[in-house]
């Protein structure tokens, strides 16, 4: 199934709208999700209170096991606000379809590289930013050919493929799910009443394993994120 | 048909979406730090120092109370030990209070005993004092009778009371 998309073009730049529209839901309902859950605050906490406290325990969870003590804490807020837009996004294309006259509004917005990229690149930019201000620049500099000289070029490669693996891993699987249900849908559309009876079934199971897959890479985005992180402050001999 | 559609994908990819992304993450984050990290974890790091304070309050309140335990428990024994100390004393103190009082009722019917000895010896003499007399003054007056004579008390006294004498000690030697 191919998907046609409207394109907006403002300072030579092209926009996809439905990237961008998509990209605004999943923002809004990040939004509404933590400000609902936030209101009326207490020190025993009460049923919204308490799921937005468990997810951020979870996501705090997530820094702990990678960087245990203080080296962790600037970054509880940015893996809590990443876990949960991206966890939203991957779940949003999956429910969420708005298409009219042919061309789809909404989507996942993490189907989609261009989107996945900023995404690692703020982490990646963080993790630099955190290093120069942990090393000094000449400690960040020198990090980059140690433990030997020799590893420089290993290691300014491996800068871009962090980056390149950490941003299409995630395209990559939300992509693929969402090429699968439209196949699944072409299926379904295909011979009338006999295949639909014989989609559904489908469908519903892997809508439901992609929310599995969604979940599962927006836990692997944030654990990654952290392991970058980490090793930029370490790395100091 | 896969491969071709993930090319397409990347050919009409659009800078814009990029930008936006970024724009609009930044915003979410400033939003949601205001909105909801904020208030929630700056309750979470009260309900924990809440919950330290309470753990630290309770461990000082039982040891208090343990501490007092101890001191009433202490206070019981002392109040046992002082009752028996108050009745050994308040026994001394009566035995020592009979005492005293037995002492002087000795003493008292002592001195009733000499006083009524020492009355009945003056009772005593006096009668035998004033018999004496009378008994002279009689046999005087027996005598004058007798021989008619007057005789005076005076003369006679010698020899009457060497006479009553010689009665007396026949008297007591009887």
């Amino acid at each position: 199934m191919e998907s046609k998309y409207q394109y907006l073009t403002f300072i030579g730049l092209r926009f996809n709208v439905a990237n961008c529209l998509s990209i605004l839901v999943t923002a809004l309902l990040v939004f509404l999700f933590t400000f609902l859950l936030s209101r009326k605050l207490t020190v025993k906490p009460g049923k919204g209170q308490n799921v937005l406290e468990y997810l951020i325990d979870f996501t705090n969870g997530i820094v702990k096991s990678i960087m245990p003590g203080d080296e962790g804490k600037p970054f509880y807020f940015y893996i809590f606000v990443l876990f949960t837009f991206i966890l939203f996004a991957n779940i949003l294309g999956l429910f969420f379809q708005v298409r009219v006259n042919g061309f789809t509004f909404t989507k996942s917005p993490t189907a989609d590289p261009m989107v996945t990229m900023p995404l690692a690149m703020i982490t990646l930019l963080m993790s630099h930013y955190f290093s120069v201000q942990k090393f000094g620049f000449k400690g960040y500099l020198h990090n980059f050919a140690s433990p030997v000289s020799f590893l420089l070029p290993v290691n300014l490669i491996e800068e871009f493929t962090n980056f390149l693996t950490l941003s299409l891993r995630l395209y990559g699987n939300i992509y693929a799910g969402e090429v699968l249900i439209g196949l699944l849908i072409m299926v379904a559309n295909s011979m009338g009443v006999v295949s639909v009876v014989l989609a559904a079934p489908m469908t519903m199971i892997w809508q439901g394993f992609s929310v599995f897959i969604g979940a599962i890479q927006a836990y692997v985005f944030s654990i990654l994120s952290c392991v970058y992180f980490s090793r930029k402050l370490e790395r100091e001999e | 048909m896969m491969n071709g559609s993930v090319i397409a994908a990347i050919d009409v990819a659009s800078l814009g979406d990029s930008l936006f992304l970024l724009v609009v993450f930044i915003l979410l984050l400033l939003l949601v730090k205001h909105f909801a990290w904020g208030p929630v974890t700056k309750m979470m790091d009260d309900r924990a120092k809440k919950i330290n304070a309470d753990l630290d309050g309770a461990e000082t309140s039982r040891a208090q109370a343990e501490k007092m335990a101890a001191q009433r428990q202490s206070e019981l024994k002392n109040s046992k030990s002082e009752a028996i100390q108050i009745v050994n004393t308040a026994k001394v103190n009566g035995e020592k209070r009979r005492q005293v009082i037995l002492d002087a009722a000795q003493s008292d019917a002592e001195s009733v005993k000499t006083k009524a000895r020492e009355d009945a010896q003056q009772a005593r003499t006096e009668a035998l004092n004033s018999a004496r007399n009378d008994v002279a003054q009689i046999s005087v007056d027996i005598a004058e009778k007798l021989i008619g004579k007057e005789l005076s008390v005076s003369d006679q006294k010698d020899l009457i009371d060497a006479y009553i004498k010689g009665l007396t000690s026949a008297d007591e030697t009887r």
